[in-house]
């Protein structure tokens, strides 16, 4: 009953481009999460969903009908905003009812909707109390409250966790995945962090400068990243990348050699791993150079080199030491190897 | 001012002290100077003889009797009829503020939330608008007022001075729009408002702290106003100001200057009281508003 | 926002402004090439029981007709720019031809009525608005490093000449430096000369001016400057302190540079508001010894024949003025707005 479909989509201010010919269809029920640095454009991509900023160019398609020129009011959305957009001169109970009543939905069940809602968002406690009053947990609750109060078609949410402090983004987290499963409503979620992006999205939609990168799980966005851009971007730490060359099925660059790999592409290439799947060695590894530094992050240890340009990352056993300066290898077999082409940053299939 | 930094030694101290004390005095000295004045004989506020004179008031005690005399205020206000300026003055300025603030409000709302080109130079405009001075404006009214038959009513006057107004009224109202986050009128668009509906039930409950501190400043610009004024209205529809002007080339050759001094001590108190009570938003529409009267 | 939206929200101010600022515009520019008409002169010829002789007589019903058809009076072009009252080239080119030396030349400038308005609008716009900024300056300062018991106080008392109207405020001065008022008396003791008076004296009228002129404006120099003052950055303030910079030079490079927008903000302020100065001039009854553009308007208009042709000149010579003020902040403004 929701499907929403972007066809050809541009923004441009002037000579500015915000969103270059995005192209994406969002089957019902889906948890869509949009994700990228700032600046990428999913922001601007979200509000020409909800209507606040017009197209330039293509087609929105909301079910069946081109949404294009409909106003925000028209679209039967609702939306969780960054700073929430809370009214201050109203209470939680009076905020949450606010959609309702502009929306002139008869009056004899507004009670009951709203109590429904603050149900389950649980403010049950804070329902009289004014948005000035509320922690930012709580507020953010209010948000999601008067988002669900109706049934909308498709929910907007813009980073709406990013005002919250990191403990309560992981429960509020859970609680939004947990909703979002219990109305079974259409998702698009903006966010630039990529833990949030895993853990909620049933797909995520990686946007760089305006452009999508990649769409996908978020298991093939991982294992199999479009290109160089994705691969930074995703994982934490993000993949090691190491310029070099590829010639006959090795690949060189400073202080790495690997071998093993395909020998079809040659040239310039961009060689990339995980840091959770290389290890140390004592000996034969692929990477040996000098140490530049070790931190020690609780449950293990990360080692860092500085190989040309790049600073590449490996963990280790927490109880690992050595010195800066000290040669330490590391092995780095060709079966956890990303090629990447240099020039284009695209993925090389294996 | 725990900071070390920001903490002064007693010479810059005593300096910085003693700079303010004697800037205080030139600020507020000739004000109290002229009502304390107010309140004597002309041969006592203007006196030959002795400056000190009219500090205690010896002609005035020869002449009435006490040390404090009335005689001017009653002069101006009841011989002179200055009430009736007075009254003018009340109404041009509750209509002016009224009105500026209702258009100024809608526009200032709309050029804070526009990211078209437009509302740039929309607001470049009304920058060459605010440095005209009014009297070369007041050149252009003079003519097509007399002949639609327009000259000398009040509210000639008040429609006149709110389009004055407008340029900086929109500029203040706009950058205090802009401190309104865009989010909250934006939810209310899709929660099911319109436009106009999201500024009537969102907008206009959070704006007051904004609209107040404008609203000071078009009833200083509406009360301080002589240019316009003078010009634009007949003799019985005077206000206040051009009311005073007019009493320097009358009552000064029969003698009455203590008229004026009270009509200019009476036109001051309000301004006074309202300074007094509303400091803070003077103060912030100085700063924040980033445009001044 | 859309268009529409745009177009209805702003619809009441650009009416106003258009009906009462634009218009008159063009109306003050259209006047000004427009001179009024003369009366219209009959020749009647009178006989009497003496003869019959010819007499000249004034058409009241024609000249009224007249009038009424062409409210704007007779075209003149440029004639009202070029007369004596204006831009008075002959006078100018004939003084410029007589006079020995440039001062000498100056001073016959100084004798016709537009130049003599221009010369003290630019002195005044060019002495008050620097005073002010710095005695604001000043002030802010005096007041951050001072006990904050001070602080309320002085801003009350600092609002209030800026606050109180211009007329108002000018009249209370011009009572108290009068002859037989307090500050008045006190020149002459100072000067040791009984007969001393401001309202005689050119110079000293002129100075006059442009102390009520700082006097009024210094407090909107000091509330920006002073509000300026509580957002530098204690971080670099400290660092500085740290780095080994004296007080002063904490002043020079840390406080001063935070200021510098504040201070071509209020630059701007000034400058539009002091080349419009006008009511001192009035209270101070002043015009004899100096006049305001703002002023000259103000005295075409309101004499007993409006000089309305005479006024609309003027009046467009001070928006060309003021345009040339104005030309380098609005080229800047452009230019920010046009990198963003």
């Amino acid at each position: 009953m929701a499907r929403l479909q972007l066809k050809n989509v541009n923004k441009r201010w002037g000579s500015f481009v915000g969103v270059d010919n995005f192209n994406l269809d969002i089957a019902d029920e889906e948890f869509l999460v949009l994700l990228g640095p700032s600046g990428c454009g999913k922001s601007t991509t979200m509000r020409m969903i909800a209507g606040l900023e017009d197209v330039t160019d293509g087609e929105i398609i909301l079910g069946d009908r081109v949404v294009n020129d409909l106003e925000p009011k028209d679209r039967d959305i609702s939306m969780v905003f960054q700073s929430y957009g809370l009214y201050p001169n109203l209470t939680v109970y009076e905020n949450i009812r606010f959609p309702l009543r502009v929306r002139k939905v008869p009056k004899e069940k507004h009670d009951e909707m709203v109590m429904k809602a603050i149900h389950m968002t649980e403010l049950e406690d804070f329902m009289h109390r004014r948005p000035a009053e509320l922690s930012g947990g709580q507020r953010q609750r209010v948000a999601l409250g008067r988002a669900i109060v109706r049934k909308p078609t498709v929910f907007l949410m813009d980073e709406p966790l990013s005002n919250l402090d990191a403990k309560l983004r992981v429960s509020t987290r859970a609680q939004i995945k947990n909703l979002q499963s219990k109305l079974k409503t259409t998702t698009v979620y903006v966010t630039h962090d990529q833990i949030e992006a895993m853990t909620l999205a049933d797909r995520v939609v990686v946007m760089n400068a305006g452009k999508i990168q990649q769409v996908g799980t978020p298991t093939d966005i991982y294992d199999m990243p479009a290109n160089t851009f994705v691969a930074s971007f995703i994982g934490s730490p993000a993949m090691n990348l190491v310029e070099g060359a590829l010639e006959g099925g090795t690949f060189t660059g400073e202080g790495i050699r690997v071998e093993g790999l395909p020998t079809g592409p040659s040239g310039n290439i961009t060689l990339g791993f995980r840091a959770e799947d290389a290890e140390i060695v004592d000996t034969g590894g692929q990477i040996s150079a000098p140490m530049y530094s070790i931190e020690l992050l609780g449950e293990a240890s990360m080692i860092t080199w500085r190989l040309g340009g790049a600073l590449v990352s490996i963990k280790t056993n927490k109880e690992y030491r050595a010195e800066i300066g000290d040669v330490v290898q590391a092995s780095i077999p060709a079966s956890i190897c990303h090629l990447f082409d240099t020039a284009s940053g695209e993925r090389i299939a294996l | 001012m725990s900071s070390k930094a920001t903490r002064q030694p007693p010479t810059i101290r005593i300096m910085a002290t003693s700079f303010l004390v004697i800037w205080l005095l030139v600020a507020a000295f000739p004000f109290l100077w002229t009502l304390w004045g107010s309140f004597k004989v002309e041969g006592d506020f203007f006196s030959k003889a002795n400056w000190a004179n009219a500090l205690f008031g010896t002609l005035t005690q020869a002449e009435t009797g006490g040390s404090f005399t009335g005689a001017g205020y009653e002069g101006a206000w009841v011989q002179e009829e200055f009430w009736r300026a007075a009254l003018n003055t009340t109404i041009v300025c509750v209509f002016v503020v009224t009105v500026s603030l209702t258009c100024g409000t809608l526009g200032g709302y709309a050029l804070a939330r526009s990211t078209h080109r437009y509302a740039f130079w929309f607001l470049l405009f009304a920058l060459m608008f605010r440095a005209m001075p009014p009297i070369t404006l007041v050149s252009g009214y003079l003519l097509p007022f007399f002949e639609w038959n327009l000259w000398g009513h009040l509210y000639t006057t008040v429609i006149v001075l709110v389009a004055i107004n407008q340029p900086f009224t929109l500029w203040m109202l706009h950058s205090f729009f802009k401190n309104i986050p865009k989010d909250l009128d934006e939810s209310a668009m899709v929660d099911g408002c319109t436009r106009f509906q999201a500024f009537r039930h969102v907008i206009i409950p959070v704006m007051w702290p904004g609209v107040i501190t404008t609203g000071l400043f078009s009833f200083l610009l509406a009360y301080n106003d002589f240019a316009v004024t003078t010009m634009l209205l007949s003799k019985e529809n005077q206000t206040m100001i051009p009311k005073i002007a007019s009493f320097l080339g009358t009552t000064q050759t029969k003698g009455n200057v203590m008229f004026a001094v009270s009509a200019v001590v009476s036109a001051t108190a309000p301004l006074f009281v309202m300074v007094m009570f509303f400091q803070r938003q003077i103060v912030s529409g100085l700063t924040a508003g980033a445009v001044k009267g | 926002m859309k268009h529409s939206s745009f177009f209805w929200f702003v619809l009441p101010s650009t009416l106003l402004m258009l009906a009462f600022i634009a218009f008159p515009i063009v109306s003050v520019v259209s006047q000004s090439f427009y001179t009024a008409h003369e009366q219209v002169v009959v020749q009647v010829k009178n006989c009497g029981p003496f003869g019959c002789s010819m007499e000249t007589s004034v058409d009241q019903e024609a000249t009224a007709a007249l009038r009424e058809a062409e409210p704007l009076g007779k075209f003149a072009g440029l004639d009202i720019y070029k007369d004596r009252n204006h831009l008075a080239f002959g006078e100018v080119a004939a003084a410029w031809v007589n006079s020995d030396g440039l001062p000498d030349f100056g001073r016959s400038l100084m004798n016709l009525p537009f130049y003599k308005a221009m010369g003290f609008t630019l002195t005044y716009t060019a002495v008050v608005t620097p005073l002010t900024i710095l005695l604001g300056f000043f002030v802010a300062i005096a007041v951050n490093s001072v006990a904050k018991a001070l602080k309320g106080p002085t801003i009350f008392f600092s609002l209030l000449p800026m606050i109180v109207t211009p007329l108002v405020g000018s009249l209370i001065l011009f009572w108290m430096v009068d002859a037989r008022g307090i500050l008045g008396t006190g020149l002459q003791w100072l000067t040791d000369d009984p007969n001393l008076s401001v309202k005689a004296s050119t110079g000293l009228m002129w100075i006059m001016l442009m102390v009520y002129g700082v006097w009024h404006a210094a407090p909107f120099a000091f509330v920006v400057f002073y509000a300026g003052l509580q957002t530098v950055n204690t971080d670099t303030l400290e660092s500085a302190m740290v780095d080994g910079a004296t007080r002063w030079e904490r002043i020079r490079f840390v406080v001063v540079p935070h200021l510098l927008p504040l201070v071509t903000f209020v630059a701007l302020i000034q400058l539009m508001d002091n080349f419009r100065v006008f009511e001192p001039i009035v209270s101070f009854q002043a015009s004899a010894h100096a006049t305001s553009l703002s002023y000259a308007i103000y005295n075409d208009l309101g004499g007993e024949t409006r000089l309305l042709s005479s006024a609309a000149a003027t009046s467009v010579l001070t928006i060309i003025g003021i345009a040339i003020l104005l030309s380098p902040v609005l080229v800047r403004t452009w230019r920010d707005f046009d990198r963003k």
